[in-house]
């Protein structure tokens, strides 16, 4: 069955890469050049209150993402299976 | 020991010119502390600004911080930086930023890989670059800071931004890195990663610096003094338990394609020291 990878709680995110970095590890690469995950800090966020986005490539779903979920050390990801 | 070139990206900010430098006898320093130390010396009749990544930088987990050369007031600093920076420079097929010189008027450093654009104050550094692959650094208030959040102890860069004119430095890196034996270095890779409750610092939710899963409230700050060896990897100084065991150490380099021995390792203290007493 396949599996989506969502972004339930891009509130937690520390912007420490380790999904997007996974991702590409995944695809045998190391850098960011062609990462299906982003991770962007939220310019518009003020001093003291640093926020992140994420973006994720919808081709993600070609990876193992439960593998990408449980490397996020702060749970911003679930897994949804479809039918 | 097997040669590896080092790159470094030489930036006079008086000419506005810059240029890729491969440096093929800098191999016995290693990165970080011992790269920018040399690189001080070499550089030294320009008083330049050094940012130095190591090998395990943008690979390893832990390994996040850059080393920060300068010389203030003719005392050889070096502090460490941490957030998304030493993936950025790693990821831009560089090992150093060479800095040199002083702005006619404030500028921003637009660095994409081995590319300089120089442009001026009006410019917002947080609209150059590439987003998601891009490190800013840029006043914000008073400070100087690395993505909004991280700085250096001692405000040693809020001084070397003023003296040099630069209100800014934008770095994307688009580069590739590839690696022999990939399914050895995952394995490694994982390993380490497995080993996070070995670090000496707690888990925390503040911003982590790139390829760390910690979010610990001490990375705001970065770092001062401590193991030279992690200084040249550069790895955190709160991952020391796993970066100061010289096996772990050996396989990193090892599965990267480095071939350092252990004279290599043992000698690098000393080498360190030597050059330092040279300039200071």
């Amino acid at each position: 069955m396949p599996k989506i990878l969502k972004i339930s709680f891009p509130e937690k995110c520390v912007g420490c890469e380790m999904c997007a970095i996974e991702a590409q590890r995944q695809l045998r690469k190391i850098g960011l050049e062609g990462a299906l995950i982003r991770v962007f800090r939220n310019t518009n966020s003020k001093l003291g209150n640093i926020e992140y986005a994420l973006e994720i490539d919808p081709r993600i779903s070609s990876l193992n993402v439960d593998k990408i979920q449980k490397i996020c050390p702060k749970g911003v990801f679930e897994v949804e299976e479809t039918d | 020991m097997e040669t590896r070139p080092r790159k470094v990206l030489s930036i006079d900010l008086t000419k506005k010119e810059y240029e890729v430098k491969s440096f093929e006898d800098l191999n016995s320093y290693i990165g970080g502390v011992g790269l920018g130390f040399k690189l001080m010396e070499m550089y030294y009749d320009k008083n330049p600004l050094i940012f130095a990544v190591g090998p395990l930088n943008g690979l390893f987990p832990f390994a996040s911080k850059t080393a920060v050369v300068i010389n203030n007031d003719g005392v050889i600093e070096d502090v460490y930086l941490g957030g998304s920076i030493s993936l950025r420079i790693r990821y831009a097929g560089l090992d150093a930023l060479v800095i040199h010189g002083t702005a006619q008027e404030q500028t921003v450093l637009d660095i994409t890989n081995a590319g300089v654009s120089f442009k001026n104050q009006s410019e917002d550094p947080d609209t150059l670059g590439l987003p998601g692959k891009r490190s800013v650094i840029k006043m914000d208030g008073s400070k100087i800071l690395l993505g909004g959040y991280f700085t250096t102890p001692e405000h040693f860069l809020e001084k070397e931004f003023t003296d040099k004119n630069i209100s800014g430095i934008v770095v994307t890196g688009t580069e590739l890195i590839n690696i022999k034996d990939f399914d050895k270095y995952e394995e490694l890779y994982k390993k380490i990663l497995n080993r996070k409750n070995e670090l000496s610092v707690m888990e925390g939710t503040y911003p982590s610096c790139s390829n760390c899963p910690m979010g610990c409230g001490k990375s705001k700050t970065g770092e001062m003094g401590g193991n030279v060896l992690l200084h040249s990897l550069v790895a955190c100084q709160y991952a020391d338990r796993i970066y100061t065991d010289v096996g772990v150490v050996f396989s990193c380099l090892n599965v990267l394609g480095y071939n350092y021995t252990h004279e290599d390792i043992e000698a690098l203290p000393k080498l360190i020291e030597q050059t330092l007493r040279r300039i200071s």
